[in-house]
């Protein structure tokens, strides 16, 4: 019981992380600030996910394999958001200024 | 206005899409009639006829062996098309076009790609001999060695990834899919079955659940190597053609 809670609360942790970076994803003005939330989902949203399904599952074999999951999601998504971002200013993008939108 | 008609539109769809679900079997329902006729069978007679332990396996090559053979040509016959338009990649001729990208490729991003891709790798080879008694098998494990290719490539550059997997070794795994399907299909009229029984039913009969499903995984392995070159040979081939239309810096 009280492990199905547990799950429960890490679940809606990460789902809400992910409506969160959806919503920033689509509502942010520009690439660098998109990258924020966006990377925001698959890093804290997809591990407290898996941390609730490593209480639910409590078997010693199955939390190896969610942390070893966990360290490859981590790192690919890290490098995804650097590599996304490091291009974007090499190809001089200009970010986003509040004063922008106000003249418009 | 545009907005009402979107929205009503919308709404209309959704409508009909929740009536769809409404009118659907429940889920599990034991009398939907996509469990009615083959279903049972194949639950109750694949792990006895088939000798492979993952139902799906069974079905795929087994029952629906013809289809998944079809399917396999069809895979051939893409890089067939690609390779008739497109032609293949030269080796000479790809030095000179390397990492013409405006934005060179970070150290960070090699040293990851560096990192993963063996473990890629192991996992599609995990993923192609495991498809005999867990979900997998030669098309996914194939599709995921080609994504380890194509991430590689797009770090490294062509010219790299050519030197690794040569033309001289993609060329004639290419068809090994097709071609193991056949061996293996012609096998079994060769030991007095049908095309595509998995080899002698009728002679050497305590001998045949390991010889089933060995030739079960040879046939696996058969498709994601051929899946996996092709899907490198398509990737390499349109490449190719994208650095030589890119202007000469």
């Amino acid at each position: 019981m009280v492990r199905n809670i547990i799950t429960v609360i890490f679940c809606s942790i990460g789902a809400f992380w992910f409506l969160l970076g959806t919503t920033g994803l689509l509502r942010m003005p520009d690439i660098f600030s998109r990258l924020h939330p966006s990377t925001k989902c698959d890093t804290l949203g997809a591990c407290s996910v898996m941390v609730g399904v490593a209480v639910y599952s409590g078997s010693l074999w199955d939390i190896l394999k969610l942390i070893l999951i966990m360290c490859f999601l981590l790192l690919s998504s890290a490098t995804c958001g650097h590599a996304i971002g490091r291009s974007a200013v090499r190809r001089d993008i200009a970010p986003w200024r509040k004063s922008e939108e106000e003249e418009q | 206005m545009k907005k009402i008609i979107s929205l009503l539109f919308i709404s209309a769809l959704g409508v009909l899409l929740l009536f769809v679900v409404a009118s659907m079997p429940r889920m599990g329902d034991p009398e939907s009639p996509t469990r009615e006729h083959v279903i049972p069978r194949y639950l109750e007679n694949a792990e006895e006829e088939t000798n492979s332990p993952n139902v799906i396996t069974g079905i795929i090559l087994n029952y629906r062996g013809y289809d998944t053979s079809g399917e396999v040509t069809v895979i051939f016959c893409a890089l067939a098309c690609v390779l008739a338009i497109l032609g293949r990649e030269k080796r000479g001729r790809i030095h000179s076009y390397v990492d013409r990208s405006p934005v060179p490729a970070s150290p960070v991003v090699k040293t990851m790609v560096r990192f993963l891709a063996p473990f890629i790798i192991l996992f599609s080879v995990y993923t192609i001999l495991h498809g005999e008694i867990s979900p997998g098998g030669g098309f996914q494990g194939g599709a995921i060695v080609g994504a380890s290719i194509i991430i590689f490539t797009t770090i490294f550059g062509l010219w790299e990834a050519s030197r690794r997997i040569p033309q001289k070794f993609r060329v004639p795994l290419e068809g090994s899919a097709f071609i193991i399907f056949f061996i293996v299909g012609i096998l079994g009229i060769v030991g007095g079955g049908n095309f595509l029984t998995y080899a002698w039913p009728n002679i050497a009969n305590n001998l045949q659940p390991s010889v089933v499903l060995w030739l079960t995984i040879i046939v696996e392995i058969g498709i994601g190597l051929g899946g996996a070159m092709v899907l490198i040979s398509i990737l390499f081939a349109m490449m190719r053609e994208e650095e030589a239309i890119a202007p000469t810096a």
